[in-house]
């Protein structure tokens, strides 16, 4: 069994609203300089950054869990992980086309950048990330399950986007393994699922900011899964991360 | 009929864009999901909306709307109201709900309607 440190909600340079900043070598140093060993990036409907992470975090024994932030046709977020980088594209171009053909406008909403090792732009995505996908959040749900992968809902407490302020359910209501709770809702309050502390960072200095502590056995969806439910020993912890006020890069 | 023959007739505040009042209005579009607006507002539609997020603005920009009023009396926050100073998005408030809101601008666009 170890123990991870983990932020499990880094937006890059990827989502509109994520700052240019946030590219791998950076996301990646600022994560080993806030104690992490594992992360999760998770942009906006979108999962193009997640090689280029894994692959320089690798080289300093940083995990990268893959992940992608679906929005569903009720304006809802709700993250989902996954074993492989290989099951994470799949699913991400699986929905891509459920993405509305709205183009996105930079200024309005911000760059949508995949950038290398080097910090090299390599792609710029042309649709709007930050939109609603045609598909509902029962069907994304089933999706992820299909796919191998865990669905956790993105803030649940969070105005707009999270599941409790978008759709107007009690928190006791909560029905999920593991939900990512954001502001004041209390742990005990969230019905009988596990809950997770993840920065959302947008910008390098909230990387690590809040975290889940794990006790598993390895960085993978099953042991998540055990960890929630505390069998044999596992067990989620969540607290502050290290406060940095330096970017780190 | 223009934003300002707008704001007077409904007695709005106008908190955001007060130089671009002069621009025209076509139609007018209410729903509070952002999604929802980008597939189904016209270009030109004043939109009315409780959504308070940032992002209202570059919504209305994208869809090329001609201003948002913000139903519901609350004023956004100050990074929204600067947001759309730069991008030129008129922002009208109103105490009114959103069901009003919409009455009387119907009221106001489509004279003949009943």
């Amino acid at each position: 069994m170890r123990t991870f440190v983990a932020d499990l909600h880094i937006h890059t340079c990827l989502s509109p609203c994520g700052s240019l900043e946030m590219s791998p070598r950076t996301i990646v140093a600022a994560a080993r300089a806030r104690g992490l060993d594992l992360i999760a990036v998770t942009d906006h409907n979108a999962a193009g950054m997640v090689d280029e992470v894994t692959r320089v975090a690798r080289a300093i024994g940083l995990v990268v869990l893959p992940g992608i932030e679906l929005e569903t046709r009720e304006e809802v977020h709700r993250l989902a992980y996954f074993d492989d980088l290989a099951s994470c594209l799949d699913f991400a171009a699986e929905v891509y086309p459920l993405l509305p053909d709205r183009a996105n406008d930079p200024e309005s909403f911000g760059d949508q950048v995949v950038v290398d090792a080097d910090d090299t732009i390599v792609y710029t995505e042309p649709k709007l990330l930050l939109n609603a996908l045609a598909l509902s959040l029962e069907e994304a749900v089933a999706r992820i399950g299909e796919r191998g992968g865990l669905a956790v809902p993105a803030h649940v407490d969070r105005t707009p986007y999270g599941l409790v302020t978008q759709l107007g359910f009690g928190p006791e209501s909560l029905r999920f393994p593991v939900v990512e709770v954001d502001g004041p809702f209390r742990p005990e309050e969230c019905g009988p699922g596990a809950v997770l502390w993840s920065s959302d960072a947008h910008r390098l200095k909230d990387v690590g900011s809040r975290v889940s502590v794990f006790r598993m056995n390895g960085p993978v969806v099953d042991e998540i899964r055990g960890a929630a439910v505390g069998v044999g020993g596992r067990s989620i912890e969540i607290r502050r991360g290290a406060q940095c006020s330096e970017a780190a890069g | 009929m223009t934003l300002r023959d707008i704001v007077r007739q409904l007695e709005l505040k106008v908190v955001a864009g007060a130089d671009w009042l002069d621009r025209d209005v076509s139609g007018g579009f209410s729903g509070d999901l952002l999604s929802n607006v980008l597939a189904s507002a016209r270009p030109g539609d004043l939109w009315i909306t409780i959504q308070r997020h940032v992002n209202v603005v570059g919504v209305a920009q994208v869809a090329a709307l001609s201003g948002i009023l913000l139903a519901g009396g609350e004023p956004p926050a100050v990074a929204v109201l600067a947001k759309a100073e730069e991008m030129g998005i008129p922002i009208l408030l109103s105490r009114d709900g959103a069901f009003e809101l919409a009455g009387r601008l119907h009221r106001i666009l489509v004279p003949g309607a009943r």
